[in-house]
C-alpha cells in the first residue's frame, strides 16, 4: 500500500450542504430552512441549499455548478439513508469532474423525519449535519480499489430460474458454472404439469431449456453437489464443492454468485384440515400428479380406483397465516404471505377436472381468489361457467374435515360460506385437496456462510425491492426466482434474466472498482506489533510482512484491500495509531463527536 | 417529406417510464447504445407522478428521480423526448445493411435490423439556447388546468411539466396561447421560437424494446359511477397527486369546495373484471395501491372514516400480503361489494350503491370523496405503427410467457413492463431487466454461436 501523504490537519472551509425536503417526507418535520439557516453559520461551511428533492437533476446540478465554480470543495447531502443515493451523489460530483469520494451523507429522513417530530426532529437534523460536516472537512480525495474479476459465474440451483440465468448470462460470452444439489435439472417443473392460465406443459418448457443448456459449450453442470464453503471477494469467489455420491471435493473459481435455489412446498402438519388422518385429504402436487398420470376417460375423476363425486379445493393452506388463529411451525414462524401461484394453479386443475369429468363436483373454498396475471382472471370466470362452486371463508373460521354421517361420502367439509350470508354447511366429498403454499428451499448454511440477509418471511432478502431487486449487499452475489419469494415459471424467469443483466454487467469489463474505504498503513509509524492482524475479522486482509529498510529487518502491516471490510477493529487496537481507514478516520469521528456535543448547533 | 436525418443506436426503448428507464440503463451499463424515445415533454412516466409507492412505502420520487438522472447523464443512452412514433419495423430496404447490422446478420436471423420514423414535436422553445431559468414560465399570464395535476390545478401555458422533470426544458400549449409575446421578451437566451415545425428523423437499431405502459381506463366514458360529472368522485391517479408532495393543493381536500373529507370510499374493480367496459382481466395493482392510499389517508386525515370496497383483496406479492393486514389493523375498513352505482349525493357528497353480504339487500352509503380504481388499459395500441401482434386483452402479445415473457412476435423485439400487461412497479422492473437482457443476448447471438 501506498503511505499516507495527505497532512492529517489538512482540513477544508469550503464545505457545501445540500438538505432535500424529500417533498414533505423530511420537511413535514423537520424546519429544513430553519436547518439551512444554522447550517450556514457553521464553521467551514461555504454554502448551505435546499431543494424539494435534491437527488433530482436540478437538485444535483446545483451541487455540480458549486463544485465547478470553486465555491466548495466536499460536499454534505442530507436526505434519506444513504443506501438509497451515495451513488447518485457520488456520481453527481464525478460529472462536475471532482473526486466523488469528497461526499459525506446526513440521514435525516430514516433517523429523524420519520421518527421525531417538531423541534427535536429539527435540532436533531441540524447535530446529525454539523457531525457530518466536521467529517467531510477532513475528507480527501480517494482512488477507488481496482480488483481483477473473473469472467465467470456461479448459478447455485438448476431450477428453471438457474437454467434461465446460466442460459443469459453465457451467451454475453461469460463463463458458468451451474450446481444443483439433487440428481436432475428443473426443479419444481419436474412436479408439475399443465402451467396456468394458458396450459403449457412443464415438462415441454423443460426440455427446451435443457435443449439449449446442455449443448452450451461455456456452461459447465455439476448436479448431486453441495457447496461446503464460500470465501473470497466480488470478482474472485472460491466455492468449495463436494459431490453427494463419491464425496470427491473441489472448488470453482468465480467472479459472481447467482443464488437461485428456489422453493419447496409448504407441508401440512399432522391433523391440518384433516392431512395424514384421511387418505382422502391430498395436496395439489398430488392432485396435478394424479391429473398428469390420469388415462381413463370416464365421467368421473377417478383416485385410486375410486370415483370422485365430489371434491372440495381448500385455499390458503400454509399461506397467509394469522397470528393467533394459526397454528405456528416447530421453529415458531408463521407464512404470513400469500403464495401468488395457487389461485391460478387450482383453478386451472378445477377446469381440467371438470372439463374432463363432468361428472365430478368441485368446490373450491378460498378467502381471495388471486387471479392478478394475464390470463388468469379468464381461468376463474371459465371456472364459474364450469359450475364450480365458490365458497368463501375468513381467517377466523377455518373449513373444518370431519367423517361424513353420509354412507356414500367418507368424508364431510363444514364451512361458513361468507358470500351466503356467512351459513354453515357440510359438503359431502369424496376427495380434499389442499392449496399448499410455497416456502423457501433451506439455505441457511449457505447465506450464512456469505452473509446474505433473509427476511421476516424466510424468503432470501433482496437490498431493494424496487432500486436493486435482484442483488444482496454483498457485492457480487444476485438472487433469482422464488428463493426470493413466490413466482410462477414466467415471473422466475424475468427475475433470472434480470439476475443475468447484473451479474453480465459487472463482470463485462474483467475488474471491479470497489469502495476505498479499507485500512491504511502509515508504514513509518509502524512498528510490527501485530496486534491489528489478531484484531483483523477478515481472514487474508491484514498481515505482517518483513521488510528491509536501510538494511534493516522489519515486520509490518500489509492489508489487501480488495478483502478489507473497513470495520475499523485494527485502528482500535493499534498503539501507534499507525493504521487508519480511509474516509473513515479516527480524527474523523473525533470532529464528528465534537461537534455533536457542542452547544450552539441546535436551538 | 422524407427524412434525412438519421441516428443510429444498438437499442430504441419505446417509453420512458420506469420500465424504459430500467431497460435502458440496463443495457447502457452492457456497453450498448440506447435510445429512449418519449411521448411526453419528460422522462419517468406514470411513476414520476405517484405519492408513495407500496409496500415500501417510499416516495415515488425517490426512486424514480435518481433512475430519470442516472438516464438522462449515462455516456451511452440519448434521450428522445416530446417525441411521437410513426413507425417502427424491420429494415428490409438495406442494400447495405449488412455492415451496418452485423450482429443480426447471424445465420438464421432473418431481419436486418429496425427502423423507425419518429417526429419530434415543437415546444416552441429551442431546446439548445434554453437554460431551465423558468423566466418565461414566471411571466406568462395564461392559466391552464395542470394535466399533470390531475386537472385539479393550474398552471401556465408555457412550462417545464414539473419540478423534477428531465430535461428541464419548457413546452408551449400552442392551442391555449394568446400570443402575448411576453415570454419571448422575458427570456434571456431568445430560446423562445414561435414557428418552430415538426422535425422528422429516422432512428435505426438492431433490436427495440417497447415500454409503453398503460393509462386508466377513462372515468366519463363509465355510466355507472356517472362519467366524470358527480363532484369529488376521481380517479386514482388523481388521489396519488393529492397525496403527492407537491400536489395541488399540498393536502388532502376534496376538489369541489376543499372541504377536509370525513368520510373516503374507494371503489375497487372500477372497470376491471368487467365485460361490460372491456376489461374483463384484473388490473393486479388497483388492491395495493388503493390499501397504500387509504394507509397514507388515515396518516394525513387520522380521523377520517376510510372504506375500501373490493371483490377479492389480490395481494400476492413480497410483504403485500402482510401490508394488507396492517391496513385492517390500522381501521382500514374492507367491504366485499362490487358497488353497483354512485350518485350525487347531499352537500357535495356522492352516494354509493351495494349490495350487502349478509343478505340484507341493498344498502347506499354517502362519502366525502369517492375513489375510483379504474382499470389499468395499454397507453399504445402498436396499429399501423408497428407490426407487432396483440393479444385480446390489447397489450402487446407475449410469446413465451413461461420462458422469457419479454419476447414478442417481431424479431429483436422486446417488451417490458404495463405494455405487455397491467404490472407492478417490482414486477416492471425485475421484468425490464429480463428484456434489457434478451436484447443483449440477441445482438450477441452471432459472437457466440457455435
Amino acid at each position: 500500500m501506498s503511505e499516507m501523504s495527505s497532512d492529517k490537519t489538512t482540513k477544508t472551509d469550503r464545505v457545501g450542504v445540500y438538505i432535500c425536503y424529500c417533498g414533505g417526507n423530511i420537511s413535514d418535520h423537520v424546519d429544513v430552512e430553519a436547518v439551512r439557516n444554522r447550517v450556514e453559520k457553521m464553521p467551514g461551511v461555504a454554502v448551505a441549499r435546499t431543494e424539494m428533492f435534491m437527488c433530482s437533476d436540478p437538485g444535483q446540478e446545483m451541487i455540480i455548478e458549486d463544485l465547478k465554480s470553486g465555491k466548495i470543495d466536499r460536499v454534505v447531502v442530507a436526505s434519506c439513508a444513504p443506501s438509497l443515493h451515495e451513488t447518485t451523489f457520488r456520481d453527481a460530483i464525478k460529472r462536475a469532474g471532482s473526486n466523488p469520494f469528497i461526499y459525506e451523507h446526513a440521514n435525516i429522513r430514516e433517523q429523524v423525519s420519520w421518527v421525531h417530530h417538531g423541534d427535536t426532529a429539527t435540532n436533531k437534523a441540524t447535530v446529525l449535519i454539523a457531525s457530518a460536516t466536521a467529517k467531510a472537512k477532513r475528507l480527501k480525495p480517494l482512488d477507488p480499489i481496482r480488483v481483477e474479476a473473473k469472467k465467470h459465474t456461479t448459478i447455485i440451483g438448476g431450477g428453471v430460474a438457474g437454467i434461465k440465468t446460466a442460459l443469459d448470462i453465457a451467451q454475453t460470452g461469460i463463463e458458468v458454472t451451474l450446481i444443483e444439489k439433487s440428481g436432475i435439472l428443473g426443479g419444481q417443473l419436474n412436479h408439475l404439469d399443465r402451467l396456468a392460465p394458458s396450459g403449457e406443459k412443464a415438462s415441454d418448457i423443460l426440455q427446451e431449456f435443457l435443449d439449449q443448456i446442455v449443448n452450451y459449450k461455456n456452461i459447465t453442470i455439476h448436479t448431486n453437489c453441495i457447496i461446503e464453503n464460500v470465501t473470497g471477494y466480488v470478482g474472485n469467489f472460491r466455492l468449495d464443492v463436494v459431490t453427494k455420491s463419491d464425496n470427491k471435493k473441489f472448488n470453482i473459481d468465480t467472479g459472481a454468485i447467482v443464488m437461485a435455489t428456489g422453493s419447496v412446498s409448504y407441508t401440512p402438519y399432522d391433523g391440518e384440515y384433516g392431512f395424514g388422518r384421511h387418505e382422502q385429504v391430498i395436496v395439489l402436487k398430488d392432485l396435478i400428479h394424479i391429473l398428469k398420470e390420469n388415462k381413463s376417460s370416464g365421467s368421473v375423476l377417478e383416485v385410486n380406483g375410486k370415483p370422485i363425486k365430489n371434491m372440495v379445493m381448500i385455499h390458503c393452506v400454509g399461506s397467509r397465516q394469522i397470528p393467533g388463529i394459526h397454528k405456528p411451525k416447530e421453529n415458531g414462524k408463521l407464512n404470513e404471505y400469500c403464495s401468488r401461484t395457487c389461485c391460478a394453479a387450482m383453478l386451472n386443475a378445477s377446469n381440467q377436472i371438470r372439463e374432463n369429468f363432468p361428472g365430478t363436483g368441485i368446490y373450491e373454498m378460498y378467502r381471495d381468489i388471486r387471479t392478478y396475471g394475464r390470463g388468469q382472471e379468464a381461468l376463474y370466470t371459465q371456472a364459474s361457467k364450469n359450475k364450480v362452486v365458490f365458497m368463501r371463508y375468513e381467517a377466523d373460521a377455518l373449513p373444518e374435515i370431519t367423517p361424513s354421517p353420509l354412507p356414500d361420502y367418507p368424508l364431510q367439509v363444514k364451512i361458513k360460506d361468507s358470500l351466503t350470508f356467512n351459513e354453515e354447511m357440510d359438503v359431502p366429498v369424496d376427495l380434499v385437496v389442499l392449496a399448499t403454499g410455497i416456502e423457501p428451499d433451506d439455505v441457511s448454511g449457505l447465506a450464512s456462510m456469505m452473509k446474505l440477509p433473509i427476511g421476516t418471511d424466510q424468503f432470501l432478502l433482496e437490498v431493494h425491492p424496487k432500486l436493486r431487486p435482484v442483488e444482496f449487499p454483498i457485492t457480487g452475489v444476485f438472487l433469482a426466482g422464488t428463493c426470493q419469494a413466490p413466482m410462477d415459471a414466467g415471473e422466475a424467469c424475468n427475475a433470472a434474466g434480470a439476475a443475468a443483466v447484473k451479474a453480465s454487467a459487472l463482470l463485462r469489463k474483467g475488474y471491479i472498482e470497489l469502495d476505498p474505504f479499507v485500512a491504511q498503513v502509515d508504514i513509518d509509524k509502524c512498528q510490527g506489533h501485530g496486534a491489528c492482524v489478531e484484531a483483523c475479522l477478515k481472514e487474508g486482509a491484514l498481515e505482517l510482512i518483513e521488510t528491509t529498510i536501510e538494511g534493516k529487518i522489519h515486520k509490518k502491516a500489509r492489508v489487501t484491500a480488495a478483502l478489507c471490510l473497513g470495520c475499523g477493529a485494527c485502528a482500535a487496537v493499534c498503539p501507534e495509531k499507525a493504521i487508519d481507514i480511509n474516509g473513515w478516520a479516527l480524527k474523523q469521528y473525533e470532529d464528528m463527536v465534537d461537534a455533536i456535543v457542542s452547544d450552539g448547533f441546535a436551538v | 417529406m422524407v427524412p434525412t436525418n438519421t441516428k443510429n443506436f444498438d437499442t430504441l426503448v419505446v417509453g420512458g417510464g420506469i420500465a424504459g428507464l430500467q431497460t435502458a440503463l440496463d443495457l447502457g451499463d452492457q456497453g450498448y447504445s440506447v435510445a429512449v424515445v418519449e411521448k411526453d415533454a419528460s422522462i419517468g412516466g406514470k411513476m414520476i407522478r405517484l405519492s408513495k409507492v407500496f409496500p415500501t412505502l417510499d416516495c415515488a420520487s425517490c426512486i424514480t428521480t435518481p433512475k430519470m438522472s442516472a438516464v438522462a447523464h449515462h455516456e451511452n443512452i440519448t434521450l428522445f423526448t416530446y417525441c411521437t412514433l410513426n413507425s417502427l419495423d424491420h429494415d428490409n430496404s438495406g442494400e447495405d445493411s449488412g455492415n451496418k447490422f452485423p450482429g443480426i446478420n447471424a445465420p438464421g436471423v432473418k431481419a436486418t435490423g429496425l427502423k423507425a420514423l419518429i417526429t419530434q414535436n415543437p415546444r416552441y422553445v429551442d431546446p439548445i439556447k434554453c437554460i431551465g431559468c423558468r423566466q418565461c414560465e414566471y411571466v406568462c399570464p395564461v392559466h391552464v388546468p395542470d394535466m399533470e395535476q390531475g386537472g385539479l390545478s393550474a398552471t401556465k401555458v408555457i412550462c417545464i411539466p414539473f419540478s423534477n422533470a428531465i430535461p428541464q426544458l419548457p413546452m408551449m400549449d400552442i392551442e391555449n396561447c394568446m400570443l402575448c409575446g411576453q415570454c419571448e421578451k422575458a427570456c434571456p437566451t431568445n430560446a423562445i421560437d414561435y414557428f418552430q415545425k415538426p422535425e422528422r428523423f429516422i432512428i435505426t437499431a438492431k433490436t427495440a424494446v417497447i415500454t409503453t405502459g398503460f393509462d386508466l381506463l377513462p372515468v366519463r366514458d363509465n355510466v355507472q359511477y356517472g362519467n366524470a360529472k358527480i363532484p369529488n368522485v376521481i380517479d386514482s391517479l388523481q388521489m396519488e397527486r393529492l397525496l403527492a408532495p407537491h400536489g395541488p393543493y399540498n393536502r388532502v381536500l376534496r376538489p369541489s369546495d376543499g372541504m377536509e373529507p370525513d368520510s373516503i370510499a374507494y371503489v375497487q374493480c372500477a372497470g376491471s373484471r368487467d365485460k361490460s367496459t372491456g376489461v374483463s382481466y384484473c388490473s393486479r395493482v388497483c388492491c395495493m395501491y388503493a390499501i397504500k392510499q387509504a394507509m397514507l389517508l388515515s396518516g394525513s386525515l387520522p380521523l377520517a372514516d376510510i372504506i375500501i370496497y373490493y371483490m377479492d383483496i389480490r395481494a400476492f406479492g413480497k410483504g403485500y400480503e402482510q401490508f394488507y393486514q396492517n391496513a385492517k389493523a390500522m381501521g382500514i375498513e374492507f367491504i366485499k361489494a362490487k358497488v353497483a352505482r354512485i350518485d350525487e349525493g347531499e352537500n357535495g357528497q356522492a352516494q354509493v350503491r351495494y349490495e350487502l353480504q349478509d343478505g340484507s339487500g341493498i344498502a347506499t352509503a354517502d362519502h366525502d370523496l369517492v375513489i375510483l380504481s379504474m382499470g389499468m388499459i395499454p397507453a399504445w395500441n402498436p396499429g399501423a405503427i408497428c407490426p407487432v401482434s396483440k393479444d385480446s386483452d390489447k397489450f402487446i402479445t407475449s410469446i413465451k410467457p413461461k420462458i422469457s415473457p419479454v419476447l414478442t412476435d417481431m424479431e429483436g423485439v422486446f417488451v417490458a413492463g404495463a405494455a405487455a400487461g397491467p404490472k407492478d412497479i417490482v414486477d416492471t422492473i425485475t421484468e425490464s431487466g429480463c428484456a434489457a437482457m434478451e436484447a443483449a443476448k440477441f445482438m450477441s447471438k452471432r459472437l457466440v454461436e457455435n
